[in-house]
């Protein structure tokens, strides 16, 4: 049973003053450049314990361990934050492209914190007023760190997404050009991603709606890779099973060239120069005749 | 903490082909897999399900969700004690459209799903484990 | 599994069915048999076979297709197999397999214009 006895009081943030900080500041980062490597490898075997370390290898761990611990005890030093900053900013790039995860970032980070504690413990618990005031000086620094770094992914990730949400809308304009046809004017570079969300709206506009004819403008696509040409010529045959005919119009010499080289077989797909002949199609295709009168 | 959740099914007879592709459709729908998706995984099941009853008598089917690194996923992985597959290769050519034949249930089920790995052995069995990602 | 029989309706010169289950072995030879027995019965010109509510066709059901297909046509009985899923449709589209020797339309109404357009008259 915890026994509630008179203590030391606990020093509240603002008890300390400016100054005391600075000082105190740089006395903590020297200590903490001093004992750089046991503390680190005390770091690195923590997270190991607790499967941060995963994915990666031992020089990667290494390199950016290192880099982190000096980014921290920089900022302590120095007050200022740009250097987390900056490092945040480009972990954050780097992580959602390759292996890292966010949960393993910030775990990490969390774990750094706990380390630098008990060290800080151990250096200054005999004197429990100092303690108090090393503590004060760190915490804030430590959180802010921490936050800089949450807030660079959470900003990171959100325009990854903002991004990917901007291609998929500009992506798949259906228009009804009238009942039962609609027309898909592509622009721009289709790669798997696109395509398998064209391929996705298509086949739920098919299955919503009555549609016969779609007309698909390929003339406004820049580039494109095989396996979107295959999925796309899929889509296309998926699509006349359940009973609408999608053509294609506006292949560019070069696109049919590209097409041909890799393979893909085009003997089966209704094909049509421009966008007017492939609406001229349409119509006859749903017993229409356009007259002028 | 997430469960180690394996779901585990005998396949004997032409109901358990069904039950089998309805549980896995419903673990694919949970782990959050899209109908087309779903789609796929439980056609492939249908298939490898058929052939381990036909061509074996009976099988196993154990599926599991994977998590690696957090990349998740399913996996599914057919069982048999049955005669082994002769030859591979032709087998895994497969053919297409009248439909029937081992060779139509594994080289549809490897187009269907991402990952495909196949071991048989003669007069031993076949063990075939598939994995689609999310 | 108990004996259910899928019911095959009359409409004009047409036969229209529309199986609910997913067709197993017994149901699926039931079927077959009950389909043909009812072409030679009625001496239809067509046959609608309404998958709509499969949600899984795999090559043991491509092949039910094909067959009931092929033996339709040598009794003169043309088959539109209508109503196939998005899903389906990519899935089929996937695997490399194709619906030989039948056609296919989006639905009931437009199964039935296809049929009346490729008649046998």
């Amino acid at each position: 049973m915890l026994k509630k006895e008179t203590q030391e009081p606990i020093l509240e943030s603002s008890d300390v003053s400016e100054e005391n900080i600075q000082e105190l500041a740089v006395e903590l980062s020297t200590l903490l450049e001093e004992n750089a490597n046991e503390i680190r490898s005390h770091w690195v075997k923590e997270m190991r314990r607790s499967g941060v370390l995963a994915s990666l290898s031992a020089k990667e761990i290494e390199e950016q361990s290192r880099a982190i611990y000096d980014t921290c005890i920089l900022c302590l030093k120095t007050g200022s934050y740009q250097g987390a900053e900056n490092y945040a900013s480009s972990m954050a790039k780097k992580a959602i492209l390759e292996t890292m995860t966010v949960d393993q970032i910030i775990s990490g980070l969390l774990i750094l914190r706990d380390v630098y504690g008990r060290f800080i413990f151990q250096w200054y618990h005999k004197n429990p007023a100092k303690y108090a005031e090393v503590v004060h000086t760190y915490e804030p620094v430590a959180r802010r760190i921490l936050n800089i770094v949450a807030l660079a992914f959470v900003t990171e990730r959100e325009s990854v997404i903002k991004q990917q949400e901007a291609v998929m809308r500009l992506s798949t304009p259906l228009v009804e050009v009238w009942e039962g046809t609609i027309m898909i004017p592509l622009i721009g570079i289709l790669d798997s991603a696109r395509a398998k969300q064209l391929t996705e709206a298509v086949l739920e506009q098919i299955a919503k709606t009555k549609i016969d004819v779609i007309v698909m403008d390929v003339s406004g696509i820049a580039a494109i890779d095989t396996k979107a040409a295959s999925h796309i010529l899929r889509t296309m045959q998926a699509a006349k099973l359940m009973g609408t005919e999608i053509i294609m119009t506006g292949i560019r010499p070069d696109v049919a060239t590209t097409l041909v080289t890799l393979g893909i077989d085009l003997s089966n797909v209704v094909t049509r120069g421009t966008m007017r002949e492939g609406l001229e199609f349409a119509y006859s295709k749903q017993g229409w005749k356009v007259t002028k009168d | 903490m997430e469960q180690e959740l394996i779901e585990i099914l005998e396949i004997k007879s032409e109901a358990d082909i069904i039950e089998a592709r309805v549980r896995a459709k419903a673990i694919a729908e949970a782990l959050g897999f899209n109908y087309m998706d779903q789609t796929r995984i439980a056609t492939a099941v249908s298939e490898l399900a058929r052939n381990a009853c036909q061509y074996a008598g009976k099988g196993k089917m154990t599926i599991k969700p994977l998590n690696k690194q957090g990349k998740k996923g399913m996996e599914i992985v057919f069982e048999d004690h049955g005669p082994g597959i002769e030859n591979l290769d032709r087998a895994m050519k497969g053919g297409y459209s009248t439909g029937g034949g081992l060779g139509m249930g594994l080289s549809g089920s490897k187009k269907l799903m991402d990952e495909f790995d196949i071991k048989t052995k003669s007069n031993e069995g076949t063990s075939i484990t598939v994995r689609k990602w999310l | 599994m108990e004996n259910v029989s899928i019911p095959i309706l009359k409409s004009g010169n047409y036969l229209i069915t529309s199986p609910q289950v997913a067709l197993h072995d017994k149901l699926a030879v039931q079927f077959k048999k009950d389909i043909l027995g009812r072409i030679v019965e009625t001496k239809a010109e067509g046959l609608v076979l309404d998958i709509s509510a499969i949600d899984v066709v795999d090559s043991f059901m491509v092949r039910q297709i094909g067959e009931i297909g092929t033996a339709a046509s040598i009794m003169g009985t043309q088959v539109v197999v209508v109503g196939l899923r998005s899903t389906v449709a990519m899935t089929l589209v996937e695997m490399g397999f194709l619906l030989r020797g039948v056609q296919t339309a989006r639905d009931l109404e437009k199964g039935l214009e296809v049929l009346q357009k490729t008649g046998r008259r």
